[in-house]
C-alpha cells in the first residue's frame, strides 16, 4: 500500500529524512519509533503528502506521489480522503465553531446529504464516546477530548490510512488505555494504522510492527515490536531509553518494563 | 487484548466498507497561498536567528548605530559624489555576504529604488533631473545599508542593541517576545492550514467560516500563551522591570568598523565643506 524507497528530504540543509526505504501492507499497524527531532514526523508528513521528497521515491496504493501531482486539487482531495492524519497538537486540527460541525467538515465536503452526514457523525460521537460534546465549542476541551474529537474528524472521512502523530502525547493513562484499545479495534475493522510514538509500555499493544530511527535520520530496525522492545542495547544506542531500562516482576507473574533511577 | 473490553467499540458500517468517492474539484488556491506566504515568512525569520555570527562579528550595537549615523549623513548630505562613495562602500561590503543574500538585498533595493524613480518622473521631465537621481540614489544606499544590518544581525541583538540608545529595558523585552511569538504563532498557523487542506477533501462551500474559525483558534491560542507567559515571569519573580544583559567584548573586528565610519564622517565633512 505504501512505498517509500531511498527517500530523503532536508529543511533548508538540515537533513530530516536520510535515505529511507518503507513498504508498509494494507492492514499493518506499524509503530514509528525513535528520539526527539529523528525524523518521525517529518515521515508522516511526507506519507500525507505535506511535504514531498527531495530525492527518492514514494508511492501510495501502486501512483507515485510527487510534488506535481499534488498540486492537482483532485488527485490531492482524493489522496488526502484516503489518509488522515492526527496531528500531535489537537488544538491545530480543530477550527470549527463546535464539535458536531467539526466532525461534519469532511463529510460535507464530499457532497453528502445532510442525513447521511448527521448519522456519520452521531456514528463518530458514539464510536469515540464524545456524544456528550456534541454542540461544544473544541477549543474548550480537555486534552483527551480534544484528541478524541480530532480522531473523530479524521474517521468520519473513512479513510483507508490512519497517520497518528504521538497519539498518546498530554494523554492521562486511562484515556491512553482506551487510546490503545480503539486503535486495535480500528486496525481490526480493516484500517492501516502508521503511528509514531514513545510510549515503550503502550506500543507493542498497538503495533506488531516497530520502525526505528536514528539520531542520523535513517531507519536502523524495521521488527516485531516486541523484539525490538527487548533489544535494550539498540534502544539506548538511537538514545531512546537510558541504562535504567529494566523489567520488573509483577504481582501476576508478567514482567514489565519502565524507568527510574533506584536512588 | 481482552476482547470483552473491545466489545464497546461498535463499529459502524459505513466504516468497515472502502469509501467510493470522487472528489468534485474546488479553488484551494487561498489555502495554498496561505501556507507558502507562512512558510515564507517563518524561513526567513529561522534564516534570521541561525546567521553565521563569525562572518558578521562586529558587536551589534556599533551595525545599529553606525547604520542610523549613516541613514543621517545620506539625508543631510547634498553632495552627489559622498552619495556615490556611500554606495561603492555598501556594495563592498555587500560583496563580502553570501550570494543568496546579496540576490535577496540587491532585489529590495533595486525595486523600491525603481518605483521611487517611476514617481519622480514626471519631476525629471520639467527640470529637476539632479534631484531625482539624487533622491533615487540616496534611497537606494538607505535601503541597502538597512537591509545589511537586518541581514547580518540576529533580531535580539538589535533589540538588545537599542539599549545603548536609552530604550527601556521592557520594551525590549516586548520586542523580543513579539519576534518569538510570530514563530510560535507561524507554526501553530502552518499546521492549521495543513490540517485543513488535508481535510479538505471536496467542495468547500463556507471557506470563509474554516479561515474565520483558524483566525479565531489563533486569537484564543496568542492570549492563552500570552497569559500563561505572564503567569511564568510572575512564578520567577517579574515585578514589572527587567534587565537586559548585554555580554559587550571589543574585537578587531569592531575596531575596523568604527575606524571605517570615522571614514565616512570625515568624507561627509569633506565634501560638505564643513
Amino acid at each position: 500500500m505504501i512505498e517509500i524507497n531511498d527517500v530523503s528530504f532536508s529543511y533548508s540543509g538540515d537533513n530530516a529524512l536520510n535515505h529511507i526505504n518503507l513498504n508498509i501492507e494494507s492492514g499493518e499497524t506499524v509503530a514509528l519509533m525513535g528520539s526527539n527531532g529523528c525524523g518521525k514526523s517529518t515521515l508522516l508528513k511526507l506519507i500525507n503528502g505535506i511535504i514531498s521528497p527531495d530525492s527518492g521515491v514514494y508511492k501510495f496504493d501502486g501512483e507515485e506521489i510527487t510534488h506535481k501531482k499534488l498540486q492537482d486539487p483532485k488527485f490531492t482531495k482524493l489522496f488526502h480522503q484516503k489518509i488522515g492524519f492526527v496531528f500531535q497538537n489537537s488544538d491545530t486540527q480543530l477550527f470549527c465553531s463546535l464539535v458536531y460541525d467539526e466532525i461534519a467538515f469532511g463529510p460535507r465536503q464530499m457532497g453528502m446529504n445532510e442525513l447521511d452526514v448527521d448519522k456519520r457523525v452521531n456514528d463518530c460521537l458514539t464510536l469515540l464516546d464524545i456524544q456528550d460534546l456534541k454542540d461544544r465549542t473544541p477549543y474548550h476541551l480537555s486534552g483527551g477530548e480534544k484528541r478524541k474529537v480530532a480522531i473523530a474528524c479524521v474517521l468520519s472521512l473513512n479513510p483507508d490510512v490512519l497517520v497518528l502523530d504521538e497519539p498518546m502525547n498530554g494523554l492521562d493513562p486511562r484515556t491512553q488505555r482506551w487510546l490503545v484499545e480503539f486503535l486495535v479495534k480500528i486496525n481490526q475493522a480493516g484500517k492501516t494504522l502508521i503511528i509514531s510514538t514513545h510510549n515503550l509500555e503502550l506500543v507493542s499493544e498497538i503495533s506488531n510492527r516497530a520502525i526505528l530511527f536514528d539520531e542520523t535520520h535513517k531507519i536502523v530496525a524495521d521488527m516485531p515490536t516486541q523484539k525490538l522492545l527487548e533489544d535494550i542495547d539498540l534502544l539506548k544506542k538511537v538514545n531512546l531509553v537510558d541504562e535504567y531500562y529494566h523489567s520488573h516482576e509483577g504481582h501476576d507473574g508478567k514482567g514489565h518494563k519502565h524507568f527510574h533511577d533506584h536512588n | 487484548m481482552d476482547n470483552n473490553r473491545l466489545k464497546q467499540f461498535d463499529m459502524p458500517g459505513w466504516l468497515l466498507k472502502d469509501e467510493r468517492y470522487c472528489p468534485q474539484t474546488d479553488k484551494d488556491t487561498f489555502i495554498n497561498k496561505s501556507i507558502l506566504s507562512v512558510l515564507s515568512i517563518l524561513s526567513r525569520i529561522r534564516a534570521q536567528s541561525i546567521c553565521k555570527s563569525a562572518k558578521y562579528s562586529v558587536n551589534a550595537m556599533f551595525k545599529v548605530a553606525f547604520t542610523f549615523m549613516l541613514i543621517l549623513l545620506i539625508s543631510f548630505s547634498r553632495n552627489f559624489t559622498f552619495i556615490v562613495i556611500i554606495n561603492i562602500y555598501l556594495i563592498s561590503t555587500l560583496c563580502l555576504m553570501d550570494a543568496d543574500v546579496i540576490v535577496k538585498i540587491l532585489k529590495i533595493s533595486f525595486v523600491t529604488t525603481f518605483f521611487t524613480f517611476v514617481v519622480l518622473v514626471p519631476s525629471a521631465i520639467w527640470g529637476s533631473s539632479f534631484n531625482t537621481i539624487m533622491i533615487t540614489t540616496k534611497e537606494f544606499a538607505t535601503i541597502t545599508a538597512v537591509s545589511i544590518l537586518s541581514h547580518s544581525t540576529r533580531w535580539n541583538s538589535i533589540t538588545g542593541a537599542l539599549k545603548c540608545f536609552f530604550v527601556p529595558n521592557i520594551f525590549i523585552v516586548v520586542l523580543d517576545i513579539t519576534i518569538k511569538y510570530i514563530v510560535m504563532l507561524g507554526d501553530f498557523a502552518l499546521n492549521m492550514l495543513y490540517a485543513l487542506k488535508l481535510r479538505s477533501v471536496g467542495k468547500n462551500k463556507s471557506k470563509n467560516t474554516s479561515v474565520s474559525g483558524i483566525a479565531g483558534t489563533i486569537f484564543i491560542k496568542s492570549k492563552e500563551m500570552a497569559e500563561d507567559m505572564y503567569a511564568a515571569m510572575e512564578c520567577r519573580g517579574f515585578t514589572g522591570e527587567y534587565n537586559v544583559y548585554n555580554g559587550f567584548r571589543f574585537n578587531i573586528a569592531d575596531v575596523i568598523y568604527i575606524v571605517i565610519n570615522i571614514g565616512i564622517i570625515i568624507t561627509f565633512m569633506y565634501f560638505e565643506r564643513i
